[in-house]
């Protein structure tokens, strides 16, 4: 080398970081993350009949099967609650954490071909996964509050708008869960894409392990363990509280969904920053 | 002299060769243990200097090999090598998408790569989301592309389809439109990978007179990989050859390119058989070699338009008293015959025959040829066709002109051309 440069923007080498891009450098690319959530949203709907109306036909369509199954055939109770509503609200959170992790969890896997000819920090792209179903559920709220209206003034339940400010906290701590597991699982199955198969089986299996069908309360002492331990679970029982004022909420599980929600955000964006780069070569 | 804006410092890529996936999982944990749990030494990426130079097993290939350069501001580079040679590796580190296995690279300013046509497109979008989504994939921001917009919007001339999914777009509006967005990108460093392949003449020349636009008045640094030399001689003061990952040769493009094309031209231009019983031919003719000689001032140089060429053939003739006629025909790459020549019938005996014939320089446009020999006895009956015979490539060569799109024609004779003034205009009025 002829000559000392004193000082050099960019250095690229073999070792990568656990913290990943900069927050200068992520901000820069702010604008990319909205247009890439407005294309996946444009993109969804682009030669379909209904469109974004599908947001809200999707939970309907659902719920109506659940109402079906859990209710008509199996007769679970819904504690006094019209089954059509008591399952939405589940299905609702439910809709937000699986998306999330569903399609974050893929995110190598479905973006290899753009991965592998363009360099923007990665983590951009599950941000707007998670950005994306975030709309969605705000969609799919508007129509949860429409149903809850129609049955407060059919005089079926009451409302409580001061609990409702409960569901904020949970929202975050469902998406945070869906975007952590998911970053952690997209780096797995970005090495071996057979798990992805695995992603479907987990997401049913967890769903019968939330209270989405039924209440924590209802679950046989001898394996409430199981539920207990799913972080996801008070949060359910704490949304189910925030609209319709029934629902086990105290303050130790939903500390320990916090923190789980926190360890997997940030173990999952460490691996994903740390890994994300030297996946290409395998993708 | 500009400050160097990239500095590439030993940098190396190893690539795990055949079937990833089932096992790999076993190999890591393996490998995991024996180099984290047992604190063995990791075999494949050690970093003093006992690797072996080749591949360390036929499992691992290195795709670059101790590649360093100093890039400085404003300079423009060519990349040449064969397919394979880790050009596109080289580029795909420099654009952070894959990290080398050692060595570092170290630069300056934002980096802006085209490694395809149409990066971020999404077929389901329109035109005008896709100008967005591509302009942001490849580091605009939000007010570079409103500003640019309708310029990007003209360059491209889709503009009445702009609102229709580019899905619906022929290739030809799409290569355009993507483009468009790539060519309004102001970097201070570019990387174009081959993306000029795509597209029509007409396009092509749009396209290398944006990137000669941008390097000479904005001053951007551009490195660029072409297989055509004409295009690296023209837009590229510096280049570097690279062959199997190494760089063979770097710096002035003239000298670069020069032993590059005749490194690999020269292995093509003989075949020799002798006396043997496989040398292609039949009971009348025998094959013994064939040469195609090009007369160069300097041996090192390769074959441009301007070189005369001279083939020269020996095959054993089998029949006595035989009367001989000997044609040369010569295809283009894609087998259309652009002549056929032959010689005066004569009378040989058994025994070796020798051929020449003579093609001059000036005639031949650039491109890739082959010919073939064809041997006739009696002026019509055919003893033996020898097709494809030797590939050989003209290389362009133009002087006084700034125009680098490709030389139409099969044949590019230098006839005697002119203009003169007929009729003076003001000297009559």
């Amino acid at each position: 080398m002829t000559e000392k440069q004193v000082h050099w923007d960019w250095e690229i080498k073999s070792q990568t970081t656990w913290l990943g891009a900069s927050w200068k450098e992520l901000y820069s690319f702010k604008d990319l993350l909205f247009r890439l959530v407005r294309k996946d949203f444009l993109a969804s709907y682009q030669q379909t009949l209904l469109g974004p109306f599908w947001a809200v036909l999707q939970p309907i369509l659902t719920v109506l099967i659940y109402v079906l199954v859990f209710n008509k055939v199996m007769s679970v109770s819904t504690q006094g609650i019209p089954p059509f509503l008591y399952y939405l609200i589940g299905i609702t959170l439910w809709n937000l954490f699986s998306d999330i992790f569903q399609y974050t969890s893929i995110t190598f896997t479905a973006n290899a071909y753009i991965f592998s000819k363009v360099y923007f920090p990665r983590i951009i792209t599950p941000l707007a996964v998670m950005l994306l179903h975030g709309i969605r559920f705000l969609i799919q709220l508007l129509l949860l509050i429409g149903v809850l209206l129609y049955y407060y003034f059919t005089g079926e339940v009451e409302l409580l708008p001061v609990n409702a400010l409960l569901a904020i906290p949970t929202v975050i701590i469902t998406a945070g869960i869906g975007l952590g597991s998911g970053l952690i699982f997209s780096i797995i199955t970005a090495k071996y894409r057979d798990l992805q198969n695995m992603i479907q089986l987990i997401i049913r299996l967890l769903m019968f392990v939330c209270p989405i069908f039924y209440s924590t309360a209802m679950v046989p002492a001898k394996i409430k363990w199981i539920v207990l331990l799913n972080p996801l679970s008070s949060q359910f029982e704490m949304f189910r509280y925030a609209f319709i004022g029934i629902g086990e909420t105290s303050l130790l599980p939903f500390l320990y969904s916090t923190l789980f929600m926190i360890a997997l955000v940030g173990s999952g964006v460490l691996l994903f920053n740390k890994m994300g780069d030297k996946l290409i070569d395998v993708i | 002299m500009s400050d160097i804006i990239i500095q590439a410092e030993n940098i190396s890529k190893l690539y795990r060769l055949g079937a990833l996936g089932t096992g790999s999982l076993k190999q890591d944990i393996t490998m995991w243990w024996e180099t984290k749990v047992l604190k063995k030494e990791n075999p494949f990426f050690k970093t003093d200097n006992s690797l072996p130079e080749e591949a360390i097993n036929s499992n691992y290939l290195w795709s670059l090999k101790n590649v360093s350069f100093d890039i400085r501001e404003g300079e423009v580079w060519g990349i040449i090598g064969h397919n394979g040679a880790g050009k596109s590796t080289l580029l795909k580190i420099l654009s952070r998408i894959i990290r080398p296995t050692e060595g570092v690279v170290r630069g300056r300013g934002k980096i802006s790569s085209l490694l395809e046509v149409g990066t971020g497109f999404d077929q389901q979008l329109s035109g005008r989301e896709n100008i967005f989504i591509s302009g942001y994939m490849l580091g605009m921001k939000k007010n570079d592309i409103r500003r640019k917009f309708d310029e990007i919007v003209d360059f491209s001339g889709v503009e009445q389809f702009l609102d229709t999914p580019v899905k619906r777009y022929s290739s030809g509006m799409y290569v355009r439109l993507a483009f468009a967005v790539a060519a309004h990108l102001d970097p201070d460093i570019l990387i174009v990978d081959e993306v000029l392949a795509v597209g029509d003449s007409e396009f092509q020349k749009k396209c290398l007179g944006k990137m000669k636009e941008v390097s000479t008045q904005k001053g951007r640094t551009i490195l660029f990989v072409s297989h055509s030399m004409q295009a690296i001689n023209i837009l590229c003061e510096k280049s570097i050859w690279l062959q199997k990952g190494k760089v063979v040769a770097n710096g002035d493009t003239h000298t670069v390119v020069s032993n590059y094309l005749s490194a690999y031209q020269r292995k093509l231009l003989k075949q020799e058989w002798g006396l043997t019983e496989d040398a292609p031919g039949n009971v009348f003719i025998k094959m013994i070699s064939v040469e195609l000689i090009p007369q160069l001032k300097d041996p090192l140089d390769h074959i441009d338009i301007r070189t005369p060429l001279t083939v020269k053939f020996r095959f054993k003739n089998n029949t006595s008293n035989a009367n001989l006629v000997t044609g040369l025909h010569l295809f283009t790459q894609s087998g259309e015959c652009i002549f056929d020549v032959s010689c005066n019938p004569g009378v040989f005996n058994e025994g070796i025959v020798e051929g020449e014939c003579n093609i001059p320089g000036n005639f031949l446009n650039d491109g890739s040829y082959y010919f073939s020999l064809i041997f006739m006895k009696d002026v019509s009956r055919t003893l033996f066709y020898f097709e494809e015979c030797l590939h050989f490539d003209m290389e362009d060569f133009r002087e006084n002109t700034n125009s680098f799109v490709k030389w139409q024609g099969y044949v590019r004779p230098n006839f005697p051309f002119k203009l003169k003034q007929a009729n003076n205009l003001v000297a009559v009025m």
